[in-house]
């Protein structure tokens, strides 16, 4: 596709008409960024905020914590354990989220055009309603008085509740019923686009149902499962509402651990260095991702 | 079932949909396909021929009837387990796949050994003469080059029928010549059984071995391209593969009366009544003209003439107002001397008028 380059010279001449939004974007996206970095290099003040004075102390924090009782500096795997418990966390929601919102997506573009737009409506319909409310809603259910293991137990299946509020499995459900529409919309809009001939075509080369889907179907989607992936994976990772409500205190994720350093902690530095940690991480796993999926494809397609 | 069968299409009926708004695609087809020929299904749109070609390729199942191929019963199999391939009219190669890739997609689902795949791979690349475009995508090459990677991707694996659904409807004039002879080349040079679906006269009378005319579901005639052409079995056969002016008469043994007068003698009868009311068909370059004045013949006059280049059609009317066109070869000059109005007569070698049954 080459567009007439007049008309995009024309098209780039009108530039300064979009300064407004490009000043507003550049001020509300990098400027909260920038304080995040100052702040991570200063002394924590005594009660929250920050004194003016460069230290080290909250980066060296992030890796290395000094006993308050002897003293001694040991290695912060309490930093660690919760960052690998998000990305843990994260990874699979993530993976849920697309194991069960692909047969979704499938399901939803194979309808007729009508009952198409009722079914998409219908997915972006949680969206009308406060996440902390639909978090609450999840607690009713899985609580242990809640409405599965009251079911579970009417039926006899199981004579104690399970436990599964303030669990990692909690966290992970949640996370996974908040974040599917952002799979699904993304991964509907890719098999909308989807050429339904090139299965007819597969399956007279020979390819069975499952060789199909491997060989067809996922490669030629994936810029749809891409970006669905990243639209849960990013929020998933950094999630604050769902850890807190589903996990209580105790199976905290980053996002939780952050704000702990901003409220109670009082270590608005270190919970800057966090957040600058947090960032990098996903900017990496972004790029490493999306190298690795797109393959020699990202080059000719751009 | 003969040995050299490749294809047999045993009273085939398909309908589509359930009671009142059920439409029967096809109604009692049977076929057989030659091993190593090319075969044409030709129709009108909606007359079927698609819908047999799914029937044979297992993208659908009859409603009654069966699909032997090489003597086994297919019927039932799906398309993945039948070595039979498909070019599709959309192409429908895969975008995400290269050329190369495209080409050996077929081998790589049955398993085939990676270098068994190359080897064919590059064989293909080079019967199609696509062997510089290997790494290119779909979406990089122009139409003609795409339709050559749907040849060389079905034929890879080697079917024992290599379906071909209106293949070169999508290209322009001057391509679709050329891919015609392209075509007829590689069914020659690989040996396997072609059936080729179309809606384009032109185009079965030049590449196949025999074809198969249908209308409305139904198999009309199935006969070698002059078979089909001198000889067709019924009016729509006639009108529809070149064309046909049609002559009311009554017939007595080999004397055909036209309803506009004269008598004359015909050639082949077989199919029609020996006597009472017939149909005959005429094509319009059998047909000559010459003065008003010479003997026998029928008497017309000339009410249109349309220059065409090499030909001259002329339209006349006859005694009793029956409108035929014939075909003229322009002479050097471009004109055939003759004027809306001249009185003609007209001759034909009595072979050339073919009586079709009564039925159509």
């Amino acid at each position: 596709m080459s567009a007439d380059p007049q008309v995009t010279a024309a098209a780039r001449r009108g530039w300064w008409l979009s300064a407004p939004a490009l000043v507003l974007l550049a001020v509300g996206a990098t400027g909260p960024l920038l304080i995040m970095l100052v702040y991570s290099f200063l002394e924590p003040g005594q009660y929250g905020n920050v004194e003016w004075a460069l230290s080290f102390k909250a980066w060296f924090n992030v890796v290395m914590q000094r006993d308050i009782f002897d003293g001694t500096l040991t290695f912060a795997d309490a930093h660690l354990s919760i960052f690998w418990r998000s990305a843990k966390l994260a990874l699979l929601t993530t993976l849920f989220a697309f194991l069960t919102g692909f047969p979704t997506a499938w399901f939803i573009a194979t309808r007729s055009p009508g009952l198409r737009t009722a079914l998409l409506f219908l997915i972006t319909i949680p969206f009308w309603t406060n996440l902390l409310i639909r978090t609450f809603a999840i607690n009713q259910i899985i609580r242990n008085e809640g409405f599965l293991n009251t079911f579970l137990l009417w039926t006899g299946i199981i004579d104690t509740p399970i436990v599964m509020l303030y669990t990692d499995f909690a966290v992970f459900i949640g996370m996974t019923y908040v974040y599917l529409p952002l799979m699904v919309l993304p991964l509907f809009a890719a098999i909308d686009r989807f050429d339904m001939r090139l299965l007819q075509a597969g399956y007279d080369l020979y390819a069975s149902r499952w060789q199909l889907l491997r060989h067809v179907i996922v490669p030629v989607v994936k810029p749809g499962i891409i970006s669905g992936s990243i639209l849960v994976f990013i929020p998933a990772l950094g999630a604050y509402v769902t850890p807190r409500i589903l996990g209580g205190g105790r199976n905290m994720m980053i996002g939780n651990f952050i704000e702990l350093q901003f409220g109670q902690g009082r270590n608005w530095p270190l919970g800057a260095a966090l957040s600058v940690v947090l960032l990098v991480v996903v900017s990496l796993a972004l790029i490493v991702y999306t190298r690795f999926a797109t393959g020699s494809e990202g080059k000719s397609h751009g | 079932m003969p040995e050299d069968t490749a294809v047999e299409v045993r009273d085939a009926r398909k309908v589509y949909g359930q009671g009142a708004g059920a439409v029967t695609a096809l109604d009692g087809v049977s076929l057989g396909i030659r091993k190593s020929e090319f075969f044409t299904l030709l129709g009108p749109s909606g007359c079927g021929k698609t819908t047999l070609l799914k029937l044979i390729a297992g993208f659908e199942s009859p409603t009654t009837g069966q699909i032997l191929l090489h003597g086994s019963d297919i019927t039932f199999d799906p398309p993945n387990l039948r070595p039979v391939n498909t070019v599709f009219q959309s192409y429908a190669l895969f975008p995400h796949l290269s050329v190369a890739d495209n080409i050996g997609f077929g081998l790589k689902m049955q398993g085939r050994p990676k270098s068994e795949i190359s080897e064919t791979v590059t064989r293909m690349l080079a019967l199609v003469r696509l062997d510089a475009m290997a790494d290119r995508k779909p979406g990089q090459l122009s139409g003609g080059q795409q339709q050559r990677v749907a040849l060389a991707r079905a034929l890879a694996p080697s079917p024992k029928v290599l379906l071909l659904d209106e293949p070169l409807s999508a290209l322009d004039l001057q391509l679709r010549k050329e891919m015609q002879i392209e075509l007829k080349r590689l069914q020659i040079e690989t040996g396997i059984t072609f059936v080729f679906v179309t809606h384009d006269q032109e185009e079965a009378l030049t590449m196949s071995d025999r074809i198969g005319v249908m209308q409305s579901g139904h198999l009309l005639q199935v006969g070698d391209p002059r078979t089909i052409y001198t000889r067709p079995a019924n009016r729509f056969v006639a009108s529809f593969i070149g064309e046909s002016n049609f002559l009311t008469g009554t017939v007595d043994g080999n004397v055909f009366t036209l309803d506009a007068g004269p008598r004359m003698e015909v050639g082949q009868t077989d199919g029609a009544p020996a006597t009472g009311k017939v149909t005959a068909a005429i094509r319009p370059e059998q047909i000559r003209i010459t003065s008003a004045t010479l003997g026998d013949g029928i008497p017309a006059t000339v009410t249109q003439t349309v220059y065409f280049g090499t030909d001259t059609h002329c339209r006349v009317a006859l005694a009793d107002g029956t409108e035929i066109t014939v075909r003229l070869q322009s002479p050097a000059s471009g004109d055939v001397g003759l004027h809306p109005g001249s009185e003609v007569t007209l001759k034909f070698e009595p072979g050339a008028l073919i009586l079709l049954p009564k039925a159509a």
